[in-house]
């Protein structure tokens, strides 16, 4: 799974879940429409730490309705499959997660059914980040490999680093959007270039 | 004659007395104090009981509410109407100070002689309304001193026995002969200077006002008082069509077929009728009646009764019921007389008993029970002898039957217990509800008898001594206080579901205290009026706040100091005394309102304190107020603001 392996390298300290998470009620859906606009807020406040924690950038949902993310096994209470739905459904109006379109990016997602991207930071603001490692570092004006950029040397140690090819495409689309890059080549060895 | 003001019940009706029965209800009535009417009463409901004539009004009733009494009412007068004046019953108040009537006292007494005499032959007993019958004097034989023929002297009664004043002068004692004959001649003068008196009573000479020995009122009553006086000329209707004359109980004419009940301007449906009813008349007003103390009103005239919505036939035939009736010396009356078995036996067990009082330990207590058991068997077999004795030892069968099933009911649970102390006591409530036939007949009197049974229902609720509302933690549900309502009926004149729940209806319109409340689930029950969702809620938050400081039953794994403990709706009926429906629908109130949030789990549903939503999230923002931001802020940077 492409979100554990990429989480592998952040868990170093344990995510502390927030107080709501051993409350058993936070759970079942609340009927009550202002109880459960702050339960959905909560919720989705919740998986974006916890993404951001293990840096997760795609969540496969059958496999991430039985970790400990959707499954408190202390309390023995756990998300239902359809809450889950209405949870991502509500992060995104937010702009918060994105259906990866089907058996996209690298392919992993294709077995596990659906996948979807978790925005804990929007394409925008990984665009903004990317032009400012740019910037900072002088590359303007030249020309990176979209590899480079997420996996390289030179990324090592930024928050760039690890992150996920399709994320990083739909940042750097951004960008040429605005007109400050300029993305070529095929799909193996694309290219980009910074203005 | 006085209107008293009286008091009302928490659902506006006026407290009855004991021993008082509510006969009719008539709304839309008006009263006249002999030809002018009297302001502020000019729109309310009459209640008829055995005792009294209550007026309450419709638009103040707490400040404008009168009772007559009906033993100062001397003789009353039918006017059927005239065109646009209402029907009208007048009532003629007594004369002050009337002293006795020999004529009728004679009458009284030949009736006596012939009827029960047996009874009253050891119990003199003088009448208290004979007292100011002084006016008789006797001359003395020795001193020729005139002497007042005492005032306890009854010529009826007096016998050889009968205790006699000296004469005042001499200090010689009459003879019984002497002073008897005194008495009636001086009654006879009497009689005689004031024929006026029997002549106003042209058809009363027999069920009337005049007074008459106590006993003797008793006697007649139970023998010749029956509900409807059927050969009486008087209590016939002249229907208004063909003016044939009627027997009182048909509704409609035996010729002709018109409706009797005169509700000729009252189209069924009672909703539109009340408007066009008229609550003026075009009568003259009096300007200041003459106010006593708090509200009471002294009349020295005839009062009227203005039936401006009909009823007024059947008023006329109960109120002539009950006057000649007089339930209301039964309630000064003492005692009825304990039988002379009693006094037989009396020497007999005198000895025994007093031996029995001084007997201490478990002998003295046997003994006290058989002397009880000895005395309730005489209560029953002496109530039994005859329909009179029973009608006197009423009240005391009654109290004896509380007693027993107390004491049976007091081996099994507490809960059969209480039904059962609900079922004693319903008996002596039985005489107060209210029923189809005490309101009148026909098709617009329904809303009345909705509206009475509403004030029936809402003082059964309110009622302290029974407590209905309260056991049920202060809300039920229709269907139960239905249930409980018949219940307390005792099986005679059950309620329809579908008159309960109207009459349930009505208790806003009637500001009554209790309110009937509908849950979104379609539940109907019925709680006090100052009972707010807010204090509910308040209630449960205490209770679950509770939760947090004693430690569940069981291990369980979250961290019960912080969270407390779900609660399901069982639990909540039996914290607080609800039905489980009843605690269903107050959790989801409290949900609704935000204050509990809810787990399903495997062991159902179950509420828990609201720690979702603790006011930390802010409300969903719309796309509109989104936007309004964004320009206002991008404005401010710019320096526009």
């Amino acid at each position: 799974m492409a979100a554990a392996s990429t989480a592998a390298a952040g868990a170093d300290t344990s995510f502390r879940f927030p107080r709501e998470y051993s409350f058993p009620a936070f759970f079942t859906r609340q009927t009550n429409l202002t109880t459960h606009h702050a339960q959905l807020s909560k919720w989705s406040a919740l998986v974006l730490a916890y993404a951001r924690h293990h840096r997760i950038f795609r969540l496969g949902l059958s496999a991430a309705a039985d970790s400990d993310l959707f499954y408190n096994r202390r309390l023995d209470r756990r998300l239902g499959m359809p809450d889950i739905r209405e949870l991502l459904d509500f992060m995104k109006r937010d702009g918060r997660i994105e259906y990866a379109s089907g058996g996209g990016g690298d392919g992993a997602g294709g077995g596990e059914g659906e996948v979807v991207f978790v925005y804990w930071r929007k394409p925008e603001e990984w665009a903004r980040k990317i032009e400012k490692y740019v910037e900072e570092t002088g590359q303007k004006g030249g020309v990176l490999t979209v590899y480079e950029l997420g996996q390289g040397e030179g990324t090592r140690g930024t928050e760039i680093h690890g992150i996920d090819n399709e994320v990083l495409l739909k940042a750097l689309n951004v960008l040429v959007r605005k007109g400050r890059a300029q993305i070529f080549g095929q799909d193996d060895s694309q290219g980009v270039k910074f203005f | 004659m006085f209107l008293k003001h009286i008091d009302l019940t928490t659902a506006l009706r006026p407290f009855y007395l004991p021993d008082e029965v509510l006969l009719f209800v008539q709304d839309n009535v008006g009263l006249y104090e002999g030809k002018f009417k009297l302001p502020n009463y000019q729109n309310g409901q009459v209640y008829l009981t055995t005792h009294r004539i209550c007026y309450v009004d419709k638009e103040d009733p707490r400040s404008y509410s009168v009772a007559l009494e009906l033993k100062e009412v001397d003789r009353y007068e039918f006017y059927a109407g005239f065109f646009k004046s209402s029907a009208k019953i007048t009532l003629i108040p007594k004369p002050p100070k009337r002293s006795s009537v020999l004529p009728s006292s004679v009458s009284g007494a030949s009736h006596q002689r012939n009827g029960s005499s047996l009874s009253r032959s050891d119990s003199p007993r003088s009448n208290p309304e004979q007292s100011p019958a002084t006016s008789a004097t006797w001359v003395c034989t020795i001193c020729s001193f005139s002497n007042p023929v005492p005032s306890n002297f009854d010529p009826v009664t007096a016998n050889a026995h009968t205790p006699l004043p000296p004469c005042l002068a001499c200090g010689i004692k009459p003879t019984l002969a002497h002073v008897l004959k005194a008495a009636i001649s001086g009654a006879n003068n009497r009689a005689m200077n004031t024929p006026s008196f029997t002549s106003s009573y042209p058809s009363l000479d027999q069920s009337g006002v005049t007074p008459r020995p106590l006993s003797e009122n008793l006697s007649l009553d139970l023998a010749s008082s029956p509900q409807t006086p059927q050969n009486d000329g008087e209590s016939t209707f002249q229907c208004p069509r063909c003016t044939f004359s009627n027997h009182p109980s048909l509704l409609s004419c035996e010729i002709c077929g018109a409706p009797l009940i005169s509700r000729k301007q009252s189209p069924p449906d009672a909703k539109s009728s009340l408007n066009d009813i008229r609550s003026e008349s075009p009568g003259p007003v009096i300007e200041n009646p003459k106010k006593t103390e708090q509200g009471s009103i002294n009349v020295s005239e005839s009062v009227k009764i203005s039936f401006r919505k009909g009823g007024e036939k059947i008023f006329y035939e109960r109120l002539k019921g009950s006057m000649t009736q007089r339930k209301w010396l039964l309630q000064d009356a003492p005692p009825a007389p304990t039988r002379s078995r009693l006094a037989d036996e009396d020497p007999s067990t005198s000895s025994p008993g007093r031996s029995g009082k001084k007997a201490a330990g478990i002998a003295g207590l046997e003994q006290l029970g058989l002397n009880m058991r000895k005395n309730n068997e005489l209560i029953i077999g002496s109530a039994f002898e005859d329909l009179e004795a029973l009608m006197a030892s009423a009240k005391d069968v009654v109290a004896l039957a509380e007693r027993l099933s107390r004491q049976n009911s007091s081996g099994a649970d507490a809960m059969s217990a209480e039904e059962n102390r609900l079922l004693a006591e319903s008996a002596s409530q039985l005489g107060l509800i209210t029923t189809k036939d005490i309101v009148g007949g026909g098709g617009s009197s329904q809303s009345l008898y909705l509206s009475e049974l509403s004030r029936n229902v809402a003082e059964f609720l309110t009622d302290d001594s029974r407590g209905v509302l309260k056991q049920a933690g202060g809300i039920i549900t229709l269907v139960d206080l239905w249930a409980k309502f018949n219940r307390a009926r005792g099986g005679v004149e059950l309620v329809s579901p579908m008159d309960f729940e109207k009459a349930a209806r009505m208790w806003e319109e009637l500001k009554l205290p209790v309110r009937l409340r509908t849950f979104r689930s379609g539940v109907m029950v019925v709680q006090g009026l100052d009972r707010t969702d807010q204090a509910t809620i308040k209630a449960l938050l205490a209770w679950l706040k509770d939760l947090h400081e004693f430690p569940p039953e069981k291990e369980v794994p979250w961290d019960w100091q912080q969270f407390g403990m779900g609660v399901t709706a069982q639990e909540t009926a039996d914290r607080f005394g609800w039905s489980l429906g009843v605690a269903e629908e107050e959790l989801l109130m409290a949900e609704e309102h935000g204050a509990v949030c809810r787990e399903e789990g495997l062991e159902g549903l179950k509420f828990w304190v609201n720690y979702i939503d603790m006011g930390d999230v802010k409300p969903a923002k719309s796309q509109a107020q989104r936007d309004q931001e964004a320009i206002v802020k991008a404005l401010k940077k710019s320096g526009m603001i």
